[in-house]
């Protein structure tokens, strides 16, 4: 028994160096070292040149706040969305709810792209379009069916004794959201975080055309460098694109802590 | 009842915010406006320039050195974003839709089909290059190469930027004398396999690969520049560039199973040493590369004798640009002696100018003659030579369309 454990361990360690460690320190590298090319490939030369290109986009530093205040109001709305869309669809039954459950993951299924040039017009109209406003509905738009069904997931694994056992002690429906829907979400809220956040900031195109180049996000920025074969440049960018929600992903984990039962150094015994 | 009236609302909202159009669309009169009001209108405003944003060294030319300048001289802020040109025209055609006249963007850097795309659905502003004092003092108004825009006539709706030419680079280390002729390629191919491969036609530079071996194909350039692009026309005059391509291609990288893609991934593939060549507009391009380490120090270019093609790229104002005013001072002065004259240098960009160099001053002609593009660049009279025009844009479609069949479906 042991001896599977301690295989398994390994097992654990080897997949996650190669799947992970491994590209992530690569990238690191390369964002430090000029493009390896067959007569140098055997000594690296270290550069900041890529750091430095980065720095020198003097819209870096804007676009990532435009990036991570966008990506947040996303997140907060897909939640609001997905948590009371998702009660709803796990526990109440209604006529056409197969419909209306299909009829939410059509985003995904339609070409954003085509969906984006139909709103948009009636953006205009409205307008919305060349706005953080507009930009905003229409990253909801990919993120919203992800958001429904991970957050439904969760409520159906929830069950509806627990909840029902709330309701009978009889808590305000907000205290009792916060002090068992949120902390026993927990993982599916995550998910929908993070995925969320992450859908909105790799947007390029529908950004580009809603926001109409007023609303210039990372992915303005960064994309066009995809075109690039200076390795060195791309890697920087990489990182510093994936760096951003890692450190959302951090706030938010210490805003968990705040919930109740949170405690970290509460530990199981 | 309370639904239905929240519904309703939001119809009216919808219908009633299509009528706002605003009847007043600010075009400038030009037969009464002289330069010096235009400028003088311009003055603290904000110019909005959409341009594509992937390459560091345009973009720090617009950053560092034009947009410093046109505020000290025109007290004009230029603000860049980056944007493709394919997705700006895409929102000014929904713009165009919901009739909106008070756009965001005052300038865009287009050309090819893009242009053809825009004039025919009407989203530039009117003719307006020909107003441009730096236009009329400095540039040839004859030339072909700003008549026509692959085959679009111009007529005054974009104002010439920048020109490139397509060049090969190849490593010369391992090539002492880089192949003269597609029949001394083809042979050169032959002799060293693997070493060379072109991008899939998809791609803008894979396809005027192909252009040169349509133009070496027909019994001249002209006859595919000349006459306009018809499929008869097309097949007729083909033929020979098919079986070429095939004729090569068991001995291009991979045996000619794979081809890359875009540029970007020949060029890297050139960077490892899988190939010896790679190739792309701007005659140029190849110092940046190196000194960012992309190439190695030993790139040099050459061009085929039968020519490579060149084509200008421009700048243009959207129909509803909100400074109409300012757009025509920046352009102006993205046309001037001096801006271009940086524009070619290698530090920044080393775009070729369209400028008529017997135009200028003296001074200026002496500045632009003793600019050193850097060892890698052909020397400007052998770039005029063998500088050959567009085609009809038309053929960029028709080539990607029949390469699938006639190259990838024939093996």
């Amino acid at each position: 028994m042991m001896k599977t454990l301690r295989h398994k361990q390994i097992q654990f360690w080897v997949y996650i160096s190669i799947l992970f460690l491994f590209p992530v320190l690569f990238l690191l590298y390369k964002s430090f070292t000029l493009p390896m090319r067959y007569e140098t490939h055997l000594h690296a030369h270290f550069t900041m040149q890529g750091w430095v290109t980065l720095f020198s986009e003097n819209q870096l530093i804007q676009a990532t706040f435009v990036s991570l205040g966008i990506g947040a109001i996303v997140v907060i709305l897909n939640l609001i969305v997905g948590l009371t869309a998702g009660y709803a669809l796990a526990f109440y039954d209604f006529k056409g709810k197969s419909l209306l459950e299909a009829l939410i993951l059509f985003p995904i299924i339609i070409p954003l792209l085509a969906i984006t040039i139909g709103v948009h017009i009636a953006m205009i109209r409205l307008g919305i379009a060349d706005t953080w406003v507009g930009v905003v509905l229409i990253h909801l738009v990919p993120t919203i069916p992800y958001a429904v069904k991970i957050l439904r997931n969760g409520y159906t694994s929830l069950g509806t004794a627990i909840l029902e056992q709330a309701y009978v002690l009889g808590p305000d429906p907000w205290q009792r959201f916060l002090s068992i829907d949120l902390p026993l979400l927990k993982p599916a809220i995550r998910s929908t975080i993070f995925l969320t956040f992450v859908i909105s900031l790799s947007q390029y195109v529908i950004t580009a055309i809603i926001g109409g180049g007023n609303v210039v996000t990372l992915a303005l920025v960064f994309f066009p460098f995809l075109n690039s074969a200076n390795s060195t440049v791309l890697a920087a960018f990489s990182i510093w694109f994936a760096l951003l929600p890692f450190l959302f992903y951090i706030l938010i984990e210490l805003l968990f802590l705040l919930l109740p039962y949170q405690k970290p150094w509460r530990t199981r015994s | 009842m309370k639904k239905y009236s929240l519904f309703m609302l939001i119809i009216l909202l919808l219908t009633a915010c299509g009528q706002s159009n605003n009847p007043n669309t600010q075009s400038i009169d030009f037969q009464h406006t002289s330069w010096s009001d235009i400028t003088q209108k311009a003055d603290s405003t904000t110019v909005n320039i959409h341009m594509w944003g992937g390459d560091e060294g345009i973009n720090r030319y617009i950053d560092e050195w034009v947009a410093p300048k046109l505020k000290e001289q025109y007290n004009i802020t230029l603000n860049r974003t980056p944007m493709d040109t394919q997705n700006i025209l895409q929102k000014l055609h929904s713009e165009k839709r919901a009739g909106k006249q008070e756009g965001t963007i005052d300038v865009i850097w287009i050309n090819g089909e893009n242009f053809k795309n825009a004039k025919n659905n009407e989203l530039l502003y009117r003719p307006f290059r020909d107003q441009l004092p730096n236009f009329k003092k400095y540039y040839d108004q004859e030339s072909l190469a700003f008549q026509y825009d692959f085959g679009t006539a111009v007529d005054g709706y974009e104002a010439p930027w920048g020109k490139v030419q397509f060049v090969f680079q190849y490593n010369s280390n391992k090539i002492e004398e880089p192949p003269k002729s597609f029949e001394e390629l083809k042979a050169w191919v032959k002799d060293n396999p693997g070493k060379f491969t072109y991008p899939n036609p998809d791609d803008f530079s894979g396809n005027a690969f192909l252009r040169h071996l349509l133009y070496q194909s027909a019994d001249s350039p002209e006859s595919i520049i000349e006459e306009p692009f018809s499929k008869q026309h097309a097949t007729k005059h083909s033929q020979e560039m098919w079986s070429y391509l095939n004729e090569i291609e068991p001995h291009l990288w991979r045996e000619g199973k794979h081809y890359p893609s875009t540029l970007s991934e020949l060029d890297r593939l050139y960077s490892n040493g899988d190939v010896w060549m790679t190739m792309g507009y701007n005659e140029a391009r190849a110092e940046h590369m190196i000194e960012d380490g992309v190439f190695p120090e030993s790139t040099r270019s050459f061009v085929m004798e039968s020519g490579s093609i060149g084509n200008t790229h421009f700048l243009a104002i959207p129909y509803n640009s909100p400074n109409k005013e300012g757009a025509l001072t920046a352009i102006n002065f993205l046309l001037s002696p001096n801006a271009q004259l940086k524009k070619l240098n290698p530090t920044y960009w080393g775009d070729n100018t369209p400028i008529s160099i017997d135009k200028l001053s003296a001074e200026d002609q002496e500045k632009f003659q003793s600019l050193d593009r850097g060892k890698t660049v052909l020397p400007g009279k052998k770039l005029e030579e063998s500088f050959l025009p567009e085609a009809d844009s038309a053929y960029v479609e028709w080539l990607k369309e029949n390469w699938k069949n006639e190259v990838i479906r024939n093996d």
